[in-house]
């Protein structure tokens, strides 16, 4: 049978009924809708990613299979440095592709 | 399964599948019990590892099967956020906890529960609090469930014995 300790102990240990604090559910909604937002922006930027890699590969593959073409293979070897003006000159390309600004590519808040 | 458990796993599906307003549901219906438990556990914060907790809730919500009672699969992730906040403060001995209100019997309970092993504390607020089973608990504490009685037993005796000693 419980005594005054027992009853005293157990109002003191239950959670008390107040209402719900509606400030602290919109806290927690806040940082799911932030740590969505960022999972969102977290897939995109993977995307991207894989879609540049891809890119970078594609144009890697094709210059090599130029390169091994016979009259272009010879061209080169005769002036090796209008391959390399090419290959800077590409790279360069690469390079201000690449760091364009994402501006509306990017996920919407 | 109980219908309050069929009702959680409904809200908790709809949560899983992106919805976020039968979540805001849960979390108004279960806040208040999660802070009073991390509050009386004499964490330092434990609005922000309830805010944890929840955040993991809704992350993993399509791993609520409903088996479990809501409360106790949202205590047991709240329980481990404690442990990750506590090694991550390295903090091995129990506080001194600031009382959940300025009533003179709470700040009583609170010293007798600051006394206690971080286990015993534990166990006694969920099962003389917060009416968990026995067995709950246990498998929240990862303790045998004879483990957990005992536990139980001795941590009310232990207060039993500063409520004599300070009446």
């Amino acid at each position: 049978m419980a005594d005054e300790f027992d009853l005293m102990l157990g109002s003191a240990l239950s959670p008390n009924g107040r209402e719900p604090d509606r400030l602290f559910v919109a806290r927690v909604q806040a940082r799911v809708a932030l740590d969505e937002r960022l999972r969102a922006e977290r897939r995109f930027a993977i995307r991207q990613l894989g879609i540049e890699v891809l890119a970078l590969a594609a144009v890697a593959a094709a210059l090599l299979w130029l390169m091994r073409a016979a009259p272009i293979a010879s061209f080169f070897a005769g002036s090796p440095e209008i391959a390399l003006t090419a290959l800077l000159a590409l790279f360069a390309s690469l390079v201000l592709l690449f760091s364009r600004p994402v501006e509306g590519r990017g996920i919407r808040a | 399964m109980a219908e309050q458990n069929e009702e959680d796993l409904a809200l908790s599906r709809r949560a899983a599948a992106g919805d976020s307003a039968s979540f805001a549901m849960l979390v108004e219906k279960y806040e208040r019990p999660l802070r009073s438990f991390l509050a009386r556990m004499g964490a330092p914060d434990p609005d922000d590892i309830a805010q944890d907790a929840f955040l993991k809730a809704w992350r993993f919500a399509g791993q609520y099967d409903g088996r479990a009672r809501y409360s106790t699969w949202l205590t047991r992730i709240a329980w481990r956020c404690r442990l990750d906040s506590l090694r991550r403060e390295r903090v091995d001995e129990p506080r001194d906890e600031e009382p959940a209100s300025g009533h003179e019997q709470s700040a009583e309970v609170s010293d007798m529960l600051a006394r206690l092993s971080d286990k015993e504390r534990a166990a006694l607020i969920l099962c003389e609090g917060h009416g968990w089973t026995h067995p709950e608990a246990a498998e929240l504490l990862d303790m045998p469930l004879g483990t957990l009685k005992s536990c139980v037993a001795r941590a009310k005796t232990k207060c039993r014995e500063m409520w004599s000693d300070h009446g």
